[in-house]
Order: structure tokens, then C-alpha cells, then sequence
């Protein structure tokens, strides 16, 4: 036991002492400040690593008894109750904190070069171990008080990764920490709720059961932190704007890895912890569920920015974990889980690639770009695996962890309820969601590395192998955790936390892969034996016109038929208005609203008296009455 | 202790008289002296309240001892409630004042505008110490005559305008006041506040009590700027010099408004339900609608000024749910709660907003305009306003770590563990829109487009003084948040709140029985 608090005050305290220093370090020693960054996250990974498998029961550490606050000599919190300050180390807090760790070290790796240039963003490097102290420590917290604490401070840090250099990005940033704040206001809301009716605000000693309406509201309160944190549907509009407007690591760290780890796991907490769900309320979240998969990559479809395009995709994935976890049953839970931590993977590494490709062109719509597999092999190869995965394709990871969410929809299936005879939507709209994403991920892949080579475009190079080992080594766990899914991963990290699970139907992903592999194998040694090498190229036939260099075809225009077809065309036409945006829905309102009463302040100075003796008069008939 | 309790109206009352005289032959003199004066009286009360001792001490002017039971001399009173309002005002003067250093070079009439401030500042420590009500009266008008002056220190059409209008409402609020205190004294026969408490108590006259009560709350509702008595507030708070700005917004509505409401109604009156929820009525009316106001605008310092209206519902809200809880008979402990939520809140709107008001009195100081439609890209030119205006726009708004954060907190629970479940989900609502305008400050003022327009202009870093104030601001934002450790709560906020919750205590030490 003594040597857990050893290691959780490594964990907690390195990284906010180090981002502290870091923070009053000036911006020309940025070298070093990096360097010394990595070096934190790296012993933080190597502690989470070590508390992860150092065993003890899961249980409840409270900071004031364990000397943790005693540094002083005399704990000043002494008096007050001791659950505010109570740490909880159970599986799925230590499954998470390695995963957090692991996320800043390979994001730091990648800045390192990324971040090394001019009007780079400030204090990044103070920023970015500052988000893993808080991260830390909303994972490990007990009590809701300080998971509330910490949750807030996320945000702020989020504001502060984005750099508002532009009109556009500094109104993305202003939406990004509005939507996040609100959020976090309106979970106090529901915390305030659950301790007035419950008495207690430590999330182990929670047990309630939605039955009436202020429970219910207590849960929408806190459903609502947890999706916009997480960016699922109707929360999720800040992500896109943000992963377009941001730079690469801080979109690849918070959205794309920390921010649905975070937000997924507070989902599992208050679905499975918290509350006891009824049938009606699983329904709902469904339905969130299945409509964030489909509106984003609907969404995700039309973008002409690739970076935006990711934006939506890490929406839409968000109703997959969403899904899983509102199946209620282990099954779900660990394909939800499971499929957090793929997804974590593969978009942060496409957000790597994506700031890769930024940095080497300079440009971040798609129909500038082109032809760049050969120039920069390793980043095509990489960004090709991820977006394999994330369009569900097997032997990848995000197949495995798909293929989990369906067996887990088809036996909620068998269940009765309203939900359950439901399963059949749920189910499809998963699978077109995955179809979707393979449909848009093509424009990603062909748009950016195939196709011809852009005149603009030819001395682009590879970029520097501290940017692109993080890549590699998510692209080879992305593959590995594809291939041997059924046989260790899930035993080895999912089971501890959810307990056992029993898939229905024979599954060995291992075999799978290994049958891919020989038919692949077979493939290239039919090419290479009847020698299919051997093809004529020529010029496209363009009806006798001459084919100039500078005419493509560029992928991105093929997706004009969705945009254009039927009844989708009105939808894209006031989504692109912004009439689903529930940020701009609400600033027309508050607008509005402020300039009735603004109408009211004209400034005559015979209007102000005669306010005053009419709250004077208001309040005699007040009293009289 | 007790012989000091007369210096913190002494000293900055005789120092702006030095002033007036001196101050145009020494050069500097006038600042040099404001700051060592704040600096004084700062300490001073800063010694009572670290001493932990937390008795009240009472000062007889002219050595008057009761007769027979009866007062006959003005007394002043230094209470754990009074003290925690003497930190609040002669700090931030004290910052305000360093800050004028440089500020005030950019007008004229150096001398004057110090010899005003103290004048202000010795006002509102008379009030705040004061346990005679018509003498309070009497502070009260040598604070908003000498904010008059300061309003209209710029002379231009604007200033005049705003002061004018303020001088009308300030003359409603004193001729309301004025009559109410008339009123009691008619009815009492007595002007000390624990001796018309005793008589109060005994008389069941409550038409006439109610109605004194309504024309004061209506009277120091002009003072605080509450809704619906708030018409001079943007208009005041926004064209006064930036270090008034602050004192204005961050002290004088509370220390004239907000403090004299509070004391009255917990230490004079006996708390009833229908003066608790309309109070509380008119707190949440304030906060509604000012956030509203506010998000609308695109003056900065207008902006600001509507925040502070609805920021001090926030702080009627927490104190009036206290009065609502004690009122039905509801635990103590709650009610303490609420309260110390909304203490907490003023204190902390005292920082934060004093700092939004010296941030954009930076701006202005750059830049010459108050739009922020003409702002923009200042992060690089200005880091430090930059960096300080958003440590308090986040402590405004309510994030943590900063101090707003902890005060908002502690009232939306107190709201929600007395069943107020709509002020709770209000509350919320307002800080999120709070969290909107400042994101539009922020924006505005600091990104959005590029500093290229200021590159000839020589936009930088504001001088020291200023910076100073501000980073120690910025500081105090953060470093107020641990008053929420219970052993630092205990000995600085409690004690305040338990001098409003004790009725009794300051009856009897004003009483000397």
C-alpha cells in the first residue's frame, strides 16, 4: 500500500510541478523546456505502468490519512469532512491513467520537432503537463467535488491550445471553452442534485436509481458533461471547429485522445457506477448514440478540410463507444471501452499525420494536395492503417473493437424493452456508420497521397523521424491490438476492468488476421507468377483534347452527389447555416433577448427615475399583498 | 485596538486634506502619500484580523458612556463582518492607488483627483465602521459626493453626462435614505443601531417598520446598483477614470450598497420571509438581467459595468437565501452556508473585477478606445493585461482554479441543498452567459486578427505601476481560492459571518452592557 501513495504522489505531484516551472521558463529555451516535458511524462508513464501492475485491491485512498496534504507538518483540511479529498483506484482508473500517460509521451515526442518554429504556440509545453496533471487527477478523484475541480480546469487548458491568431480561430476557440464551460457548469448542477438527495458526493458510495424526475435530472446533468466532453451529439459541435483551427498535437491530445477518454469514462462511471439506468434511458442514449454516428460522418462526408473531416470523425466515433456502453452489458462496455482506446490510437494518429502533412505543405484543403505517397512513404503508410481502422476494416483494431459493439447489440437484442426490440436500428446504424466512414476516409487517403503528383507539391519531403516514430509506433499497436484482440488484449487489459466477457459466435481475431494474411500473400504471388506486372500506361483518352499537366480529378468533387442528392441537399444547406449548431441556436437567442432589454437602456435620465420609483411602488404591492 | 478603530477615517481624511494643500507645490506628493496612507490602514486591519482575535471593539467618539443603558455619543464598531469589508476596501485601494501612478498622468489635476480618492476612501470606511445610523448617512454622502467628482474627472461631455445622471439617482437614493432614517428616528427616538434594535424588537408596529425597510432597501439599492435601481451604474462605472472604475465597481456598490443592506437587515431588523424573498427576488432580477445587458455590449468598460450588476445578484442571492432559510426557521448551518457563499462571492467580485476595470483601463491606456470592435491581436503586444485579464475573466466566469469558481460553487450548492432548485439552475445559466461575454472580451480584445495595426503605433506592455497592480490582482484571484481550506476559512471568512448571524453580539457590544 505504502507503495502506491509513493507512486500516486509522483504521478500527481511531477507533472504540476514540472508544468509550473515550465510555465516561468521563457519561450526561447523552448529546446529544453521540451526535452524536460518528455522526461516528466516519461517517468509518469513509467509510474502508471508500474502502479497499473502492482496489484492490491481496488479500493478508496483518502489524502488527508495518508499524509498526502501533511506536508506542512499540519494538515489545514483537517476539519472538514475527509471524502473531499478521497482518490479512487480501482481497474478502470489505472486502465485510464496509463492510457493518459501514453497519450503526453508520444504527443510530446512529436512536438518536439512540430512545435520547434516561430509564433509557435505559447507555453505549450506548460500546457500540455498541466492537462496531464489534470487528467490525473479527475480519473483518480472519488469525491465529485474535486473530479469537478480538475474536469474545469481541462477546459481551460483546452482554451489555452488553441492559438486565436485569426478571426476564425480565435472564434473557435471562444465557441470551444463556451460549449465545454457550459457543460461543466451544468454538471455541478447535477452533482449539487445528487448530493442533496443522496447525502454523499463520492462516486463509490453511489447508488441511484432514476425513478423520479430530480434523478433524472441529476443524470441529464451530469450525461451532459460527459458527451460534450467527449463530443457526442447535440455537444459535439466544438470539435470540428477546433481540430480545424488547432495545431496537430494539441487536436491529437485533447479531442482526438485525452477529451474522449475522459468523457468515455465519466460515461462508464455514471452508467455503471452512479446510476442504475431504466430501460427509457438506455433508450435514449441509443439514440444519441446512433445519431451521432450518422450526422457526423454525414457531416464528415462533404468537408473539403481534411483536418475538419477528422474533426467530424472523431464525433462520430464517439456513438460507437456511446452505443457500447449504453448496451448496459459487459459486452458493450467492453467493446465501448475498447473501442475508446482504438480510436484514441488511430485519430491521434491521424491527427499526427494530418500535422505532419500541414507542416511539410502548408495547406490543409484537400484539393490542393495530391500524389504525396511517394515523397512521404512513411506518413502514407501510417495514416493508410489508420484510416483502415477507423473504417472497421479487419484485421485492424478498429474492426475488433466494432465487431465487440455489434455481437454486444445483437444479445442486448434478446432482451425485452422497448431498447431491446430496437436493436435491429441500433445495429444498422452502425454498420452504415462504418460504411460511411470507409466512403470518407477514401477521399482522405486518395485526396492527400494518391492521385497525381500537384506541380506546387514536388520538393516535399518525409519529416524528421521524431515525428513520425510517434505515428509508427500507433500504427503498429493499432495492428497488433487488430490481431491479437481475442487473445491477449481483451483477457489482458479489458477483463480486470469490466470482468469476464463470453463472445457469442466463434471469434479468434488472430485467426482472422492470419487467413487475411494468406490471402493477401496469395494475392501478390499470383501477380508475381503470371506476371500482371506487365501493363501498358498511357495517356487518358480525352476525346482528342491535349491532357494538361494541372487537370485532376480531384476525389473531393465525386462527394458533390451526396451534397446535392434529394432531401439531403436542404439538410447540408441550413447545417451549413448552422441551424443544428446548438452553440449558434443559443447565441441567436441570448442575443436576442439581450437586445429587448438593451431597447429598454436608452440612457434618458427620466426613464432611470422613474424605474426606480416603479420598483419602489412594486415592492409596496409586494408587501400589501 | 480599540483607540485605532477612529485612524481608518482619520488618515485618509486628513491625508487628502494635506494633499489639497501640499500637493500642488511638491511634486509627487499626492501619490506618494495616497499609497503610503492605503498601505497604512491596510496593515492596520490586516494585523486585527491575522491577531485572530475576533472580538468586536467598540470606539466612543468624545469618550460619550452610555447613560443609564441609553448611548448618547456616536460609536464606531469594528466587527469580524466590518473588518472583512475595511480588507476589501483599503486594498484595493491601495492597488488602485498604486496603479493611478501612471494612469493619472494622462489627466490633469493630478492633486484634485487624489484628494478625492481619499475622501472616498475615508467615507467608506465611515460607513462600513459606523454604528450610529444617521452618522452612517453622513459617510455615505462624503463617499458618493467625492464619486461624483471622480466620475466626472474626465470633463468631457461623456463624463459630465454620466456624472450628472448618477448625481440625480445618487440625490433620489440619499433623499430615500434620508426620510427612512427620519422615519426611525421618529419612531425610536434614537439614532444608535443597537439601541433602535432593542426598541424594534419590542414594538409591534410593523406597518411602519415595513415601510421604513422598503425605502431603505430601495435607497441602498441605488447605492448597489441593484435591479431595478441601477440606471446610473453603466454609464458611471464606464466613463470614470479606470482605477475609480474599479473602486466604483469593486467596493463602493458594495461597501455603500451592499453592506449597509446586509448589516441593517441581519443586525437591526428582525429577519421576516417577505423582506427575505424580496431581496432575494430583486438579487436574481439583477443577475438575470444584467448578464443579459451585458453580453450585448461592445464598449468594454460598459460591459464590465453590467457584469457587475449581475455579479452582485450573485452575491444577494447567496446572503438573501440565508435570510429566507432563517426566516422559515431552517438549519442554521445551511443558512451559514448560503451566506458565507455569498461573502465569499463579494470578496472575490471585489478582485476580479477591480482587475477586469484596471485591464481595460491598460487597453485604453494603449489604444485610446474602449471598443473592442477596434481592439484585436493584443496577446503579443500586451502578455501581461493579456494574461492577468484572463485569469480574472476566468475567475468571473467561474473556472477553476481561480476563486469565482469556488464562491459560484458554494452558492449553487447552498441553492440546491435548501431546495432553490430554479436559482441553482439560474445561477448556472447566468455563469455560462458571464462565461460567453468574457469569451467575446477575450476574443476581441486579444486575438482575432492580427497587432499589425498597432506596429507603428508603439502599443506595449503597460508601465510598471500598472503591471504591478495588475499581477498582483491576478494573484489575489488565484491565492482567494484558498479560503476555501477550512482552517483559512475559519479564521477569515467565518468570523465575518458569524458577526452578521450573531444579532445579538453586536447589539450587545455596541450597547456595552
Amino acid at each position: 500500500m505504502n507503495l502506491i501513495i509513493t507512486y500516486l504522489e509522483i504521478i500527481i505531484l511531477l507533472p504540476v510541478i514540472a508544468g509550473v516551472i515550465l510555465f516561468f521558463l521563457p519561450e526561447k529555451y523552448r529546446k529544453i523546456k521540451s526535452l524536460a516535458a518528455l522526461a516528466v511524462s516519461l517517468m509518469v508513464l513509467y509510474y502508471t505502468v508500474k502502479l497499473y501492475f502492482s496489484g492490491g485491491a481496488p479500493g478508496q485512498i483518502n489524502l488527508i490519512e495518508t499524509g498526502f496534504l501533511n506536508w506542512l507538518g499540519t494538515s489545514y483540511l483537517s476539519g472538514s469532512s475527509g471524502n473531499f479529498f478521497m482518490l479512487n483506484l480501482d481497474n478502470l482508473a489505472r486502465f485510464i491513467l496509463l492510457l493518459v500517460a501514453f497519450f503526453s509521451v508520444l504527443i510530446l515526442l512529436y512536438s518536439y520537432v512540430y512545435m520547434d518554429r516561430k509564433n509557435a504556440l505559447r507555453n505549450y509545453y506548460s500546457l500540455i503537463l498541466l492537462t496531464l496533471w489534470a487528467s490525473v487527477c479527475t480519473v483518480l478523484s472519488d469525491s465529485l467535488f474535486m473530479f469537478i475541480f480538475f474536469w474545469g480546469f481541462l477546459g481551460l487548458t483546452l482554451y489555452k491550445l488553441i492559438k486565436g491568431h485569426d478571426e476564425e480561430s480565435s472564434a473557435a476557440a471562444k465557441k470551444t471553452f463556451i460549449m465545454i464551460g457550459a457543460s461543466d457548469g451544468i454538471m455541478i448542477l447535477g452533482i449539487g442534485i445528487l448530493w442533496k438527495i443522496t447525502g454523499h458526493f463520492n462516486i463509490s458510495e453511489l447508488t441511484v436509481r432514476t425513478s423520479d424526475a430530480i434523478r433524472f435530472c441529476a443524470f441529464l446533468a451530469l450525461l451532459i458533461g460527459s458527451f460534450t466532453k467527449a463530443g457526442a451529439f447535440p455537444f459535439h459541435t466544438w470539435v470540428p471547429d477546433f481540430a480545424k483551427n488547432a495545431p496537430a498535437p494539441s487536436s491529437a491530445y485533447l479531442p482526438a485522445s485525452l477529451d474522449k477518454l475522459l468523457g468515455i469514462y465519466f460515461l462508464t462511471r455514471i452508467c455503471n457506477d452512479i446510476f442504475i439506468l431504466s430501460g427509457w434511458i438506455r433508450l435514449v442514449i441509443l439514440i444519441l448514440g446512433g445519431l451521432t454516428i450518422i450526422i457526423a460522418v454525414m457531416m464528415a462526408l462533404i468537408q473539403h478540410n481534411y483536418k475538419k473531416l477528422l474533426g467530424y470523425h472523431a464525433v462520430s466515433q464517439v456513438g460507437y463507444m456511446v452505443t457500447g456502453i449504453g448496451l448496459g452489458s459487459v459486452l458493450g462496455l467492453v467493446g465501448g471501452l475498447f473501442h475508446m482506446v482504438n480510436h484514441a490510437l488511430y485519430k491521434s494518429g491521424l491527427f499526427l499525420a494530418s500535422g505532419c502533412i500541414e507542416s511539410k505543405t502548408g495547406t490543409d484543403k484537400l484539393e490542393k494536395l495530391g500524389g504525396l505517397s511517394r515523397q512521404m512513404p512513411i506518413t502514407f503508410i501510417c495514416s493508410l492503417i489508420f484510416a483502415l481502422s477507423i473504417s472497421g476494416v479487419p484485421p485492424l483494431n478498429g474492426f475488433a473493437s466494432k465487431w465487440i459493439i455489434y455481437q454486444g447489440i445483437i444479445d442486448f437484442g434478446k432482451g425485452t424493452g422497448m431498447a431491446n426490440h430496437l436493436w435491429i436500428v441500433w445495429l444498422s446504424m452502425a454498420v452504415i456508420g462504418s460504411a460511411l466512414t470507409l466512403a470518407s476516409f477514401i477521399k482522405f487517403i486518395s485526396g492527400i497521397f494518391l492521385g497525381r503528383s500537384r506541380t506546387g507539391l514536388k520538393k516535399v519531403k518525409e519529416v524528421s523521424w521524431m515525428m513520425w516514430t510517434p505515428m509508427l509506433i500507433l500504427a503498429l499497436i493499432c495492428t497488433g491490438f487488430g490481431i491479437f484482440a481475442s487473445k491477449w488484449i481483451i483477457p489482458a487489459l479489458f477483463e480486470p476492468v469490466t470482468g469476464s466477457v463470453t463472445f457469442i459466435g466463434v471469434w479468434d481475431s488472430s485467426f482472422i488476421s492470419l487467413l487475411i494474411a494468406v490471402s493477401i500473400i496469395l494475392g501478390i504471388s499470383f501477380y508475381l507468377i503470371f506476371s500482371m506486372g506487365r501493363f501498358r500506361t498511357d495517356e487518358s483518352f480525352i476525346g482528342g483534347e491535349t491532357n494538361r499537366r494541372d487537370v485532376g480529378f480531384e476525389p473531393t468533387s465525386f462527394y458533390e452527389t451526396i451534397r446535392n442528392f434529394g432531401i439531403l441537399k436542404p439538410l447540408y444547406g441550413w447545417a451549413e447555416r448552422k441551424y443544428f449548431d446548438i452553440y449558434d441556436v443559443s447565441k441567436i437567442i441570448t442575443l436576442k433577448i439581450s437586445h429587448l432589454f438593451s431597447a429598454a437602456h436608452n440612457g434618458i435620465l427620466s426613464n432611470l427615475a422613474f424605474w426606480v420609483l416603479a420598483g419602489l411602488i412594486f415592492m409596496f404591492i409586494f408587501l400589501l399583498i | 485596538m480599540d483607540q485605532a478603530i477612529p485612524v481608518f477615517v482619520i488618515i485618509p481624511l486628513a491625508a487628502s486634506f494635506l494633499i489639497s494643500i501640499v500637493g500642488g507645490r511638491i511634486g509627487g506628493f499626492g501619490k506618494t502619500i495616497s499609497v503610503l496612507v492605503f498601505l497604512s490602514t491596510l496593515i492596520i486591519i490586516l494585523t486585527y484580523l491575522i491577531s485572530g482575535d475576533h472580538a468586536s471593539m467598540v470606539y466612543k467618539i468624545g469618550g460619550w458612556e452610555p447613560v443609564g443603558n441609553i448611548p448618547i455619543g456616536i460609536y464606531l464598531l469594528l466587527d469580524p463582518f466590518s473588518g472583512f469589508m475595511l480588507i476589501i476596501i483599503n486594498g484595493m485601494a491601495f492597488l488602485s492607488t498604486v496603479y493611478s501612478v501612471n494612469y493619472i498622468t494622462k489627466y490633469t489635476g493630478e492633486k484634485y483627483f487624489y484628494t478625492l480618492f481619499c475622501i472616498m476612501v475615508a467615507g467608506l470606511n465611515g460607513v462600513v465602521l459606523s454604528g450610529d445610523l444617521f452618522n452612517l448617512y453622513v459617510f455615505l454622502e462624503i463617499t458618493v459626493i467625492a464619486s461624483y467628482a471622480l466620475v466626472a474627472f474626465g470633463t468631457e461631455k461623456e463624463e459630465l453626462e454620466a456624472s450628472f445622471k448618477y448625481q440625480v439617482l445618487g440625490g433620489m437614493a440619499t433623499a430615500l435614505i434620508l426620510f427612512s432614517v427620519g422615519m426611525i428616528y421618529w419612531y425610536t427616538k434614537t439614532l444608535n443601531i443597537a439601541d433602535i434594535t432593542k426598541i424594534l424588537a419590542s414594538s409591534n408596529d410593523r406597518m411602519l417598520i415595513q415601510f421604513s425597510e422598503l425605502i431603505l432597501i430601495a435607497g441602498f439599492g441605488l447605492k448597489a446598483a441593484i435591479m431595478p435601481f441601477h440606471g446610473w451604474l453603466p454609464d458611471a462605472h464606464s466613463s470614470a477614470p479606470s482605477p475609480i472604475s474599479a473602486m466604483l465597481s469593486g467596493v463602493v456598490i458594495k461597501a455603500a450598497g451592499l453592506y449597509v443592506i446586509f448589516r441593517l437587515f441581519f443586525n437591526m431588523f428582525a429577519i421576516t420571509w417577505e423582506i427575505s424573498v424580496l431581496i432575494t427576488a430583486i438579487g436574481t432580477l439583477s443577475m438575470v438581467v444584467g448578464v443579459f445587458l451585458a453580453i450585448g455590449q461592445w464598449d468594454l468598460k460598459r460591459l464590465l459595468a453590467y457584469h457587475s450588476i449581475s455579479q452582485m445578484g450573485y452575491v444577494i442571492i447567496g446572503v438573501g437565501m440565508g435570510m429566507m432559510i432563517i426566516a422559515n426557521g431552517g438549519n442554521i448551518a445551511l443558512a451559514s452556508l448560503a451566506i458565507t457563499g455569498g461573502l465569499f462571492h463579494l470578496i472575490n467580485h471585489a478582485v476580479f473585477k477591480g482587475l477586469l476595470f484596471l485591464n481595460a483601463g491598460a487597453i485604453e491606456y494603449r489604444l485610446g478606445t474602449r471598443d473592442l470592435n477596434q481592439m484585436g491581436g493584443l496577446f503579443e503586444k500586451m502578455p501581461l493585461t493579456s494574461g492577468t485579464s484572463l485569469a480574472a475573466s476566468m475567475a468571473i466566469s467561474g473556472i477553476p482554479p481561480f476563486n469565482g469558481f469556488f464562491s459560484k460553487l458554494v452558492i449553487i450548492i447552498a441553492a440546491i441543498q435548501a431546495k432553490f432548485y430554479l436559482l441553482a439552475a439560474l445561477a448556472v445559466i447566468v455563469s455560462i452567459i458571464t462565461l460567453a461575454s468574457f469569451m467575446k472580451f477575450q476574443r476581441y480584445a486579444f486575438f482575432n486578427g492580427t497587432s499589425q495595426n498597432y506596429a507603428k503605433d508603439g502599443v506595449r506592455e503597460v508601465p510598471f505601476f500598472m503591471s504591478f497592480s495588475m499581477l498582483v490582482m491576478a494573484l489575489l484571484c488565484l491565492a482567494l481560492s484558498l479560503l476555501m481550506i477550512p482552517a483559512i476559512r475559519e479564521s477569515f471568512l467565518q468570523p465575518a459571518v458569524d458577526a452578521l448571524l450573531g444579532n445579538n453580539e453586536y447589539f450587545i457590544n455596541l450597547l456595552n452592557l
